[in-house]
């Protein structure tokens, strides 16, 4: 197997800059008490800017600032964010009704190599609000069914609270041929009938053989490290373990410098990276 | 006299270390230009022939008794200005005195480097010799070379000169040193007394303080570091030393030090390790002409 | 050409009724010491013998804030961005060949890897910048060691060379030749340079040797001399904002009712704030990291992502650390090492995945 090449060369003809355009917030819904995705469109209802799985824009609560947050989802008159409200903007973001004005610029980044992945199979791994970046590969894999093998998606949260798109999954994914779903908690809560699990064991569980599988991660930093250590003990290789970073943004462009991590901008030339490509980079490792 | 308490240090901080009393001594070393001195931080009694004391150890060491404070017992080199500082952070909470072994140095004011004059904080210092102490280096400074200012008026004649000034002076005067401030932080930085876990101007989600480097933003930051700092301010002339664009901060915290001492006869900070500072405490008998 | 000492106060005040002229100059009477460039006019002499100014030129490119746009609701009360352009032109007068190579890697950071910088742009296309080669080096310069010629900076678009009696005058780019037309009524015509006897080449005296630095530093994040080098930092923000290089910002903004502007502000890695997410995660919390962050960028990161060094031997660094944190002793200090397993690449600083749904 090839190993999976990621571009970092994520200069895109027409993306904005540092400068937002004027947008609305066309529908609100809420994924968890903590969580809500919002779908955005200009003021005459188009999609802002077209974007690739993986990539990130800046959204800006007008009075209150601007973060980025990866694009959950796109359609053809939206792009989606789905946000978990943990500091003051993002509060500010939560605040917000339908028809809301905001600002938006973007895409920005990379994207995750759908191309690359084609005729594999690929395992996603998520948890809580990691599911939101990972949720825009895993649709347009759906989109292109016919061009990927089987499917996984190992998906965990604290508690059933800290689950986002238990719908999609439930309703809308797992009934695709040959999707399978895995969703756990960590603790036991009354009227959860499913997994109580931590990640890591519950993916040594399934077995999945390594051969031909591409791994997508994303979750929180205990879960990332112990998922890391079981699939490369399991025999995964790092270039196959693919996942996206986080890190303090505000121009979004490769020029403000806190993204910096070794030679590399995560805005710019991130956030998509294989573990084997972090290890290359100083400081990086978790 | 620096000389000898040069080699006295050395030889301190030597047994200090090779007994294993304290796992570092923070002290001074040279720097690569001309006279030039910095911070040293001593771990091995190997290290301790790399200590330096003469006339141009400029930098005062007691915030690093605050910064090192999770790096097991100190020795720290206290001439009057640290040691009223390693007061300041114990009556604050900051550091126990069990965590720090003080090397009392007697002190005749330290000289600019380049100038050879006396340092303008070593000009106003009022206490040559440390006010806490384990051991004394040397024997006290009683004849100082630098004369020690004797009286409030002394003390405070700077203020009340800009106080005779106009209001419109006093605003010339000061918009044009807020406007050269760059915001660095260095005053905050390098004081003593500035140990909170978040400064107000790190609470952006609050919004206290803006990031706008422009005059209004530079002189709210000054102000409320002055009215943070000020009954507790120990009169170091750290902030002033370390600011890379020569604002006259020591007046700014000396008018509001005045102004406590006119009204509380607060006193000076920091000359023992009790709580005594007068926004600290409450008393009956405190003038509320404000209210 | 020739421009006579006596011509020159002419040459300013003749230039500076067309244009904006920034000129070296103490800008404060109350302190000593602290100067920048300063536009040239009433109250603003300037000083060529200034080796470097306080604050470098740096501002004039990217202000310490700069407004990107307003926002609000028109009379109709649709909302607006509107994005906000300023920029006359601008002549730089007497940059030392350190702050001309410093707005070399200024462009590389704002013009190049994909994006350009709108408002850096329109700075910069309207920027003219006038090199004076040093006639004598501060104890703190060493430029020299940086690869930098002290008596030229070939970037510049008009350099001047101190000779006996004044400046030779050399247009080194389109926009100096055009430059240097107003310039023509105070310039004299020489014979050959040969003829004027060369204020001789100046040499720093502070000097490094970079031979293997960066490659050392490939090796070294997790070494323990940042541990060590680090302890006195007392991570003000004086270093970065006195380094003419030093590029980092934060994007904020002013409201004012239902209208405000966003704006664009410097900002330091050495502060703790900078690399803070919301929910308080920060992967440079410590002071070591972000001690090692600035060094690393300087002498290692941007020659990885640009292809030169960006420390460019001003000393101003050198000059203003408060606690005599010299980059110069640290480059001595990584030459003398030998590098043995404790220069393996690793890691300890920690970047957390999980897309960017809560950056704050």
């Amino acid at each position: 197997m090839s190993p999976i090449k990621i571009d970092h060369d994520c200069a895109r003809a027409g993306a904005l800059a540092l400068v937002p355009l004027v947008c609305k917030v066309t529908e609100i819904s809420e994924e968890t008490p903590d969580v809500k995705a919002f779908r955005v469109s200009t003021l005459e209802g188009k999609r802002p800017f077209e974007s690739q799985p993986g990539q990130t824009a800046m959204l800006s609560v007008i009075p209150s600032g601007e973060c980025m947050f990866c694009i959950s989802a796109q359609g053809d008159d939206y792009l989606e964010f789905t946000v978990k409200r943990v500091g003051y903007v993002t509060e500010q973001l939560h605040a917000l009704s339908v028809g809301a004005t905001v600002g938006l610029r973007g895409p920005y980044g990379n994207a995750f190599p759908y191309d690359e992945l084609k005729g594999k199979d690929v395992l996603f791994v998520g948890g809580g609000i990691g599911l939101a970046p990972l949720r825009a590969l895993l649709t347009y894999l759906l989109d292109h069914r016919a061009d990927y093998g089987r499917i996984d998606l190992v998906y965990s949260g604290s508690t059933p609270d800290d689950l986002i798109f238990l719908h999609d999954i439930k309703n809308v994914w797992s009934q695709v041929p040959d999707v399978h779903t895995h969703v756990s908690i960590y603790r036991p809560c009354e009227g959860w009938e499913g997994e109580v699990c931590y990640t890591a064991p519950f993916l040594k569980d399934l077995k999945l053989p390594q051969e031909n599988r591409a791994v997508v991660l994303c979750g929180g930093p205990s879960l990332f490290r112990t998922c890391k250590e079981m699939l490369l003990g399991l025999g995964f290789a790092a270039e196959d373990i693919i996942t996206t970073l986080e890190m303090k943004m505000k121009c979004g462009i490769g020029k403000c410098g806190r993204c910096n991590v070794g030679s590399r901008y995560i805005c710019l030339d991130g956030p998509v990276f294989t573990l084997s490509e972090l290890a290359d980079l100083p400081g990086s490792e978790h | 006299m620096t000389q000898a308490i040069e080699a006295a240090l050395r030889k301190r901080a030597q047994e200090l270390l090779a007994s294993g009393e304290v796992a570092q001594v923070i002290a001074w070393g040279s720097g690569r230009l001309t006279k030039q001195t910095a911070p040293l931080f001593v771990t091995t009694p190997e290290q301790a022939d790399t200590i330096v004391f003469n006339d141009y150890c400029v930098n005062a060491l007691a915030k690093y008794a605050f910064t090192e404070r999770d790096a097991g017992k100190l020795a720290v080199c206290v001439r009057g200005c640290e040691a009223r500082g390693i007061n300041r952070l114990i009556a604050d909470k900051q550091i126990e005195r069990e965590q720090v072994y003080l090397l009392g140095i007697p002190c005749q004011g330290m000289k600019d480097r380049l100038s050879d004059e006396p340092l303008a904080k070593c000009v106003a210092c009022t206490h040559r010799n440390p006010v806490i102490y384990d051991e004394l280096l040397a024997s006290e400074v009683t004849v100082p070379v630098v004369p020690v200012p004797q009286s409030a008026a002394e003390r405070f004649a700077e203020v009340k000169e800009i106080e005779a000034y106009t209001r419109e002076e006093r605003l010339a005067l000061y918009n044009d040193a807020f406007d050269r401030c760059i915001r660095c932080y260095a005053c905050r930085e390098g004081c003593p007394v500035c140990t909170c876990r978040e400064c107000f101007v790190d609470q952006s989600d609050v919004g206290w303080q803006g990031k706008q480097g422009n005059t209004d933003e530079n002189r709210y930051y000054n102000l409320v570091r002055v009215f943070h700092i000020g009954d507790r301010c120990i009169e170091c002339g750290e902030c002033e030393r370390v600011c890379p664009m020569g604002l006259p901060l020591m007046t700014l915290n000396r008018k509001w030090i005045k102004d406590l001492d006119e009204l509380f006869a607060a006193g000076e900070a920091g000359l023992t390790e009790e709580l005594d500072n007068a926004l600290g405490h409450y008393d009956v008998h405190d003038v509320e002409e404000f209210m | 050409m020739l421009l006579k000492n006596d011509r020159l106060p002419e040459l300013l005040q003749s230039l500076s009724a067309e244009q904006r002229v920034y000129v070296p100059s103490n800008t404060s009477n109350t302190s000593a010491g602290v100067s920048r460039f300063a536009l040239y006019g009433t109250g603003v002499e300037p000083d060529f013998e200034l080796v470097n100014t306080t604050m470098p030129p740096k501002d004039l490119l990217f202000p310490q804030t700069q407004k990107m746009y307003r926002y609000g609701f028109d009379t109709e009360g649709l909302p607006f961005i509107n994005a906000q352009h300023d920029g006359d032109e601008v002549l730089l007068f007497g940059i030392r060949s350190c702050d001309a190579r410093s707005i070399e890697c200024m462009d590389d950071v704002f013009l190049t890897k994909g994006f350009v910088d709108e408002f850096y742009q329109t700075r910069r296309e309207k920027l003219i910048t006038v090199a004076l080669g040093c006639s004598h080096v501060a104890e703190t310069c060493f430029c020299d060691s940086m690869g930098l010629d002290a008596n030229r900076a070939p970037s510049a678009d008009v350099q001047l060379t101190a000779v006996s009696d004044g400046y030779e005058v050399h247009a080194q780019t389109e926009k100096g030749t055009t430059a240097l037309e107003a310039w023509r009524p105070f310039l004299t015509e020489t014979a050959a340079p040969e003829a004027s006897p060369s204020v001789p080449n100046v040499q720093c005296t502070l000097k490094v040797d970079m031979t293997g630095i960066k490659e050392k530093l490939d090796l070294m994040f997790d070494h323990p001399l940042w541990d060590e080098i680090s302890k006195k930092c007392i991570t003000c923000g004086t270093c970065t904002y006195v380094c003419p290089t030093c590029h980092c910002f934060d994007i904020s903004q002013e409201n004012k009712m239902n209208a405000g502007e966003r704006f664009r502000c410097w900002d330091s890695c050495m502060f703790s704030a900078y690399t803070e997410m919301a929910g308080n995660h920060n992967p440079r919390a410590e002071k070591m990291p972000r001690v090692r962050q600035r060094f690393m960028h300087k002498l290692c990161f941007f020659e990885d992502r640009y292809g030169k060094s960006l420390c460019v031997g001003c000393g101003r660094c050198v000059e203003k650390c408060p606690v005599a944190l010299d980059i110069t002793m640290l480059i001595d200090q990584i030459g003398a090492l030998e590098l043995g397993a404790a220069g393996q690449p690793g890691a300890t600083e920690s970047v957390t995945e999980g897309g960017s749904h809560v950056a704050h």
